[in-house]
């Protein structure tokens, strides 16, 4: 990810068919000299469609669209726009869309009543390879990589250093050590800056550890669909 | 004298009869049909080898002058025996005249010697194979066998068990090629002063003719009753099993006792045993009161068929039974009363029998008891054969060469009972079966009811969750979200609408909502999870309102009743509590730790500002302490504040465990403590 500059502003696109969010976004994005809105969708289709066109920095996806799922348009993108870094508006940030999306390919989300500042931060943060999480998702996908058991946490301390051993690492996706720590963290309702101070690291490392953490989810979710397709027949490989 | 005419061979086999045997008869006929078809078979007389054998039909006989010929002798000259010879047609019987037994010397009962003369004539006997077949000698004493004055067989045993119908002798007459077949053919009898006695026709020719003639008869008259006493008493012996293990149904010792008797006393109709163990009297007495028995252990098994009772006859066979078998206990004078009597008490146990019979069919038929008609109409046939022998025997009215009846009585006794048997093993297993089934499905309803009871139990229990979180949610609402929204509304209505207190009352109204939506989410006993979600719901507010968060959370055991709607309670507390802060007073900087006080977790909120009085503060926000405090006694916490220059420290107290009733209901007071400064 190149780092936005004054010169070469981010991109930023918008599928949402809230009129209301959209003018938010709009008056957010408005006062923030590096982002510029180049385009704003209403329906699936049509976002499907653009992605065809010239791609974007930031993709900003709402889940309830009015033709279907947002959840496709965050798939296609990560096909047809592989630099393009995903986020999700959401009312709550709740879990259940929020996980859902990331497998999908997304690495960020943003709260709808944010306030307009925050919209601008939240954009800036992830074009630099920022990825919020709040504590619950975390948990969540601690949970996931672990399966349901603490085996994981109980595992000698060699095996710990590496991976955990987890229900991801049959398909190919592990948690470091260091990943896990960092989710533990925010599972205490630590901020990345206290997270950095804690662990002796650089704020940017943690943002990294993040990231991965994002990508290792959705390579997980891929290699679970592969699985799943492959123990279904679907697949011949 | 005479050479019986050759027949072509064809006997019964051939009869109608069995064709009859495979359309749709019980297996009860099928069975009897089949004994009589064996029956007719043995009874046929063969006819196959009638030109290689002479059937001897007539002879003549003597008796001996001295009344006793004195000891068997291996040789006799025949022309010594000097008659008078009377011509007699075979079979011959020979009646005595009852006087009491004069003692021989050595206290051996007086005998009276008979000789019979067969001269085969012109039939001539082939030699090496010549043989001779006495269809039936029956008398009490012995009898024996001379071929031109040389012994060739002696009956064997003893005096009294040959009154029994034994098969009759099969004798080689000559067996080498020195050996010419004899010219003439003695018999001896001798026998027990004053007793009845008989002897049949007999056959000589070819040893194997004869031989195959003799072998049929054995076969049908005695091994097939053999076999059927013994196939009677094996299942008998199984009932007498069974009986061991269910003492409470008689009817399978009865069943026992009735094979055995039967057995016992058609013991002197089979071939086997020619020297008993058992003294000659003993077995008499054995073979007649094994009668007696049986007709008292019939009765009983008519009344279990029947389930009618006759007590007085009951007690009367008994002691009956008990009178006859001490009376003919044999005492060694006894023996010769014995052979003559036993038939005149054979006739009382025909009439006794008779009684029984009839009662049981009576009843049977009164009771409508299939079963007993069953068993009453078999021992009527089984009567109606054992009368006939024993008239027979007694009056030698009929041929002394025909079948007796009674052993076959045994294979028919043997069908009736084990039918009798095998209905009640199968109707039992058909009631277990049964048994089986009914307990399966009650066993299947109770399943059904305790089912059906889960799900009322579910359905009740669903609804109550319902109404709990409903009433939790509109508890919440109503405190909130609602009190919120009111304020909202009455500012724009009273047309103070400042734009940013409207935003800011509904950005708590969001937060409110995030927050419920929080503590629905599944923190499962992790207070640090959900502390952590707070801070990061109110986090953006704090930053809006310039104040510094400092996050000093140590780890802290988990709370085992943190379930969502005790959740709740915790995240609004201390939502009110930076709520306060960020609206009353002026600090710059909150900090959160946790720690471990008293058994419970200590959760402090404390900020740097000017700090209050802790009377202004309940004027003036009351409401939200109110609705704090509330909620801690919900929870079974403690809130504790302390205010002062330095700023103010606000603690929530939670128990480690909370108290079931608290849990359960959130009754339990709450020792809220506010402490002012």
């Amino acid at each position: 990810m190149q780092t936005a500059t004054a010169a070469s502003p981010i991109h930023l696109v918008l599928v949402e068919d809230d009129v209301y969010f959209q003018e938010a976004l709009r008056l957010a994005v408005r006062d923030a000299a590096d982002i510029r809105l180049t385009g704003v969708f209403n329906t699936r289709a049509a976002a499907l469609d653009a992605l065809d066109g010239p791609p974007a920095d930031v993709l900003l996806v709402d889940l309830g669209l009015p033709d279907g799922s947002g959840i496709d348009v965050i798939r296609a993108a990560q096909s047809r726009w592989p630099g393009c870094a995903v986020m999700v508006s959401t009312t709550f940030g709740d879990e259940a869309h929020v996980l859902q999306s990331i497998e999908a390919g997304a690495t960020g989300y943003l709260l709808k009543d944010s306030s307009a500042p925050r919209i601008a931060d939240e954009i800036r943060s992830l074009h630099g390879g920022g990825s919020p999480i709040s504590p619950l998702i975390a948990r969540q996908v601690l949970l996931r990589f672990r399966g349901q058991e603490r085996a994981g946490a109980e595992a000698p301390k060699a095996a710990a250093d590496t991976a955990v051993a987890t229900e991801g690492a049959a398909r190919g996706a592990v948690l470091s050590e260091r990943e896990r720590q960092v989710l533990e963290l925010i599972t205490k309702g630590f901020s990345y800056e206290e997270i950095a101070r804690l662990m002796d690291i650089s704020r940017h490392t943690v943002r990294t550890f993040v990231r991965r953490i994002y990508a290792k989810l959705e390579v997980g979710s891929k290699a679970e669909a592969i699985y799943e397709a492959r123990s279904q027949g679907l697949l011949s490989i | 004298m005479r050479n019986k005419p050759g027949k072509p061979a064809g006997g019964p086999q051939g009869s109608p009869w069995n064709r009859g045997l495979s359309r749709g008869r019980g297996p009860l006929d099928v069975y009897f049909l089949g004994l009589l078809l064996l029956a007719c078979l043995c009874c046929a007389p063969r006819q196959a080898h009638a030109q290689e054998m002479l059937h001897v039909t007539q002879a003549e006989m003597m008796q001996a002058p001295a009344g006793y010929a004195g000891p068997l002798q291996s040789t006799i000259d025949p022309a010594a025996l000097t008659g008078p010879w009377a011509a007699v047609e075979l079979p011959h019987t020979f009646f005595g005249h009852w006087s009491p037994p004069a003692a021989a010397p050595g206290g051996r009962p007086a005998l009276v010697t008979r000789w019979y003369r067969v001269r085969p004539g012109a039939y001539e006997m082939p030699s090496h194979t010549a043989s001779l077949f006495v269809v039936r000698g029956q008398m009490v004493g012995n009898l024996a066998i001379y071929g031109d004055g040389r012994l060739l067989f002696r009956s064997r045993g003893s005096l009294a068990w040959n009154v029994f119908r034994h098969p009759a002798v099969f004798v080689p007459l000559s067996q080498a090629a020195d050996m010419p077949p004899p010219k003439e053919l003695l018999i001896r009898i001798d026998a027990v002063n004053g007793s009845t006695g008989a002897l049949s026709t007999m056959w000589v020719g070819d040893g194997r003719a004869v031989y195959g003639h003799y072998a049929w008869r054995l076969w049908g008259e005695y091994e097939i009753p053999f076999m059927l006493s013994a196939a009677f008493l094996a299942v008998g012996l199984f009932s007498l099993g069974v009986w061991c293990f269910r003492r409470g149904e008689p009817i399978y010792l009865l069943f026992f006792g009735i094979a055995l008797c039967t057995v016992l006393r058609r013991w002197h109709f089979y071939e086997g045993i020619d020297w008993l163990p058992l003294p000659d009297p003993w077995f008499i007495w054995l073979t007649m009161n094994a009668l007696t028995w049986q007709t008292v252990l019939l009765h009983r098994f008519f009344e279990i068929l029947h389930r009618r009772h006759h007590p007085w006859l009951g007690r009367t066979l008994l002691v009956l039974a008990v009178l006859c078998t001490l009376a003919t206990i044999p005492a060694p004078l006894l023996l010769h009363g014995l052979v003559q009597f036993r038939q005149t008490i054979y006739g009382g146990l025909i009439l006794a029998n008779t009684v029984v019979i009839g009662l049981g069919w009576y009843d049977s038929w009164r009771a409508r008891s299939h079963e007993g008609l069953v068993l009453a109409i078999g021992h009527a046939v089984a009567l109606f054969m054992g009368t006939y022998d024993w008239v027979k025997f007694n009056s030698h009215l009929i041929d002394t060469e025909s079948i007796a009846l009674t052993p076959y009585v045994t294979g028919g006794l043997f069908a009736l009972f084990g039918y009798v048997m095998f209905r009640r093993y199968v109707r039992a297993l058909g009631h277990v079966e049964e048994v089986n089934a009914s307990l399966e499905a009650s066993l299947a309803a109770r399943e059904a009811e305790l089912a059906e009871s889960y799900r009322l139990l579910r359905v009740v229990e669903q609804r109550e969750t319902l109404n709990r979180e409903r009433a939790r949610l509109v508890q919440d609402m109503h405190d909130g979200l609602g009190s919120s929204l009111m304020t909202a509304l009455r500012v724009v209505e009273h047309g103070r609408a400042d734009e940013a207190a409207v935003a800011e009352v509904l950005r708590a109204c969001i937060d409110d909502l995030k927050l419920t939506i929080d503590s629905m989410e599944p923190v499962q006993t992790d207070l640090l999870l959900l502390l952590a979600t707070l801070r990061f719901r109110l986090g953006p507010r704090l930053e809006h309102a310039g104040i510094t968060l400092r996050w000093e959370v140590n780890d802290v055991p988990a709370l085992d009743w943190l379930e969502p709607r005790n959740a709740l309670h915790i995240l609004r507390i201390l939502q009110e509590a930076f709520t306060n802060v960020i609206k009353h007073t002026r600090a710059r900087e909150i900090c959160v730790t946790t720690g471990l006080v008293d058994d419970g977790i200590q959760v402090t909120v404390a900020d740097n500002g000017p700090g209050f009085v802790l009377a202004d503060g309940l004027k003036q926000g009351g409401r939200g302490l109110g609705n704090q405090l509330r909620r801690a006694e919900a929870i079974g916490a403690r809130l504790a504040i302390r205010s002062d220059d330095e700023g103010t420290r606000f603690s929530l107290w939670l128990p480690l465990r909370m108290q079931s009733a608290a849990a359960a209901s959130g009754a339990t007071p709450a020792s809220a403590a506010a402490t002012p400064a």
